[in-house]
């Protein structure tokens, strides 16, 4: 290894430091600490499919299929009169307020359009069956518990693309079944409309 | 197998545990098994080349708790660097050259070297010397006091054994700076054991 060109073979500086040990041993074992490291799981890539917002989703596709069946009970049984019915539960104290994460807010038109519907939503539902004002109630409730948990996980992850998609619908599901209920036809949100 | 081990004691009253492979061709299964992610594999290179990698550490930091630091960090980054080791050199050399490199770069990073304390109960002693009458203790001394560059080519040549061409890939300087470096750690360590002696 060592060309020695410019070592004299009467170096004695050289002679003594080829002397010197090359090997030491350490004090302490430093494998555990080594092993510790090297066996560490990689630390996991942030996944946007993070549980917070997958319980969202289902939560989202849950509402979906039940407002379909919404739909079918208030088409059914929309024109019926019970006289007997308490008084419906006000929604509109209820309504979550329309924001969409921590670094946007829905459109004032999206916004003015739902509190409307929703006012009108508690007039509506004293003319409908209980059993249908129930699954109006329950699906509405569904609906603002998703639109709350993706709007926390859109505090912790605003720039989720796929987060602000699935609250888009979930507003959309929920004006859908306030237009449903109240008669009204709106048009389809657009993300421009946020 | 087990790996061979050759018990030294050194001057201090350490031992100096020399662990081999029984063959070189254990060495290259266990480089074969590591890279494949066997961690007992890996266990197995680390107890066999620790002690030079550590002794080398120890060298060029002077210091014996960041030589330990160094010896961790340099196994960590072998590990992650194992797939990059092609046989071409012996895996000893491409271990030293790792260890090297975690040297030169904490000293660059945490830029102990000029601020370190040469406390002389922490440095020395810094490597046991076989069959030593103190004249090779005066020479680890002197040798702690050098400047950082002439001390790494000094140990990397003079200790190691490492050629100027060797010497200076490691440290990533030319091989006439080497040898320069070489000339003038020779010359400071002639001066301080000649002053010492005298």
């Amino acid at each position: 290894m060592n060309e020695n060109d410019d070592n004299r073979p009467d170096d004695e500086l050289m002679r003594r430091a080829a002397k010197l040990a090359t090997a030491v041993k350490p004090e302490r074992d430093l494998w555990p600490e080594i092993e510790q490291a090297i066996n560490k799981p990689a630390r996991p890539q942030r996944s946007t499919w993070n549980s917070g917002w997958a319980q969202a989703a289902a939560v989202v596709l849950l509402v979906s299929g039940s407002s379909g069946i919404t739909y079918l009970a208030v088409s059914d049984g929309g024109n019926r009169t019970v006289p007997d019915a308490g008084p419906a539960q006000p929604l509109v104290s209820q309504l979550v307020s329309g924001s969409f994460g921590s670094q946007y807010n829905l459109g004032p038109d999206y916004q003015d359009a739902r509190r409307k519907l929703a006012t009108k939503l508690d007039d509506e539902l004293e003319n409908l069956a209980p059993e249908t004002r129930d699954a109006v109630v329950a699906n509405l409730e569904s609906i603002r518990a998703a639109i709350e948990e993706i709007n926390n996980a859109l505090a912790e992850d605003p720039g989720n693309v796929l987060l602000q998609e699935l609250l888009l619908e979930t507003y959309r599901n929920e004006l859908s079944l306030m237009n449903k209920v109240d008669g009204i036809t709106r048009t389809a949100m657009r993300r421009g409309d946020i | 197998m087990q790996a061979q081990s050759t018990v030294i004691t050194g001057e201090f009253g350490r031992e100096i545990m020399l662990q081999m492979a029984d063959t070189p061709n254990d060495e290259s299964r266990w480089v074969r098994q590591a890279q494949a992610a066997s961690s007992g594999a890996f266990e197995k290179l680390y107890r066999a080349h620790v002690d030079k990698v550590f002794g080398l550490c120890l060298r060029m930091t002077c210091n014996r708790s960041e030589a330990e630091d160094c010896t961790q960090e340099a196994f960590i980054q072998a590990w992650n660097q194992l797939s990059k080791f092609r046989g071409d050199s012996s895996f000893s050399t491409w271990m030293h050259r790792v260890a090297v490199n975690t040297v030169l770069g904490r000293m660059r990073k945490f830029r102990r070297e000029q601020d370190r304390i040469r406390a002389v109960s922490d440095v020395a002693p810094t490597a046991e010397s076989i069959g030593d009458d103190g004249a090779l203790r005066d020479l680890e001394q002197a040798i702690n006091e050098l400047p950082s560059g002439a001390r790494h080519v000094f140990v990397l040549h003079a200790v190691y054994g490492y050629s100027h061409g060797e010497t200076g890939t490691m440290l990533g300087i030319a091989e006439g700076t080497s040898k320069a470096q070489l000339n003038r750690a020779r010359r400071l360590l002639a001066q301080q054991l000649k002053l010492e002696c005298a």
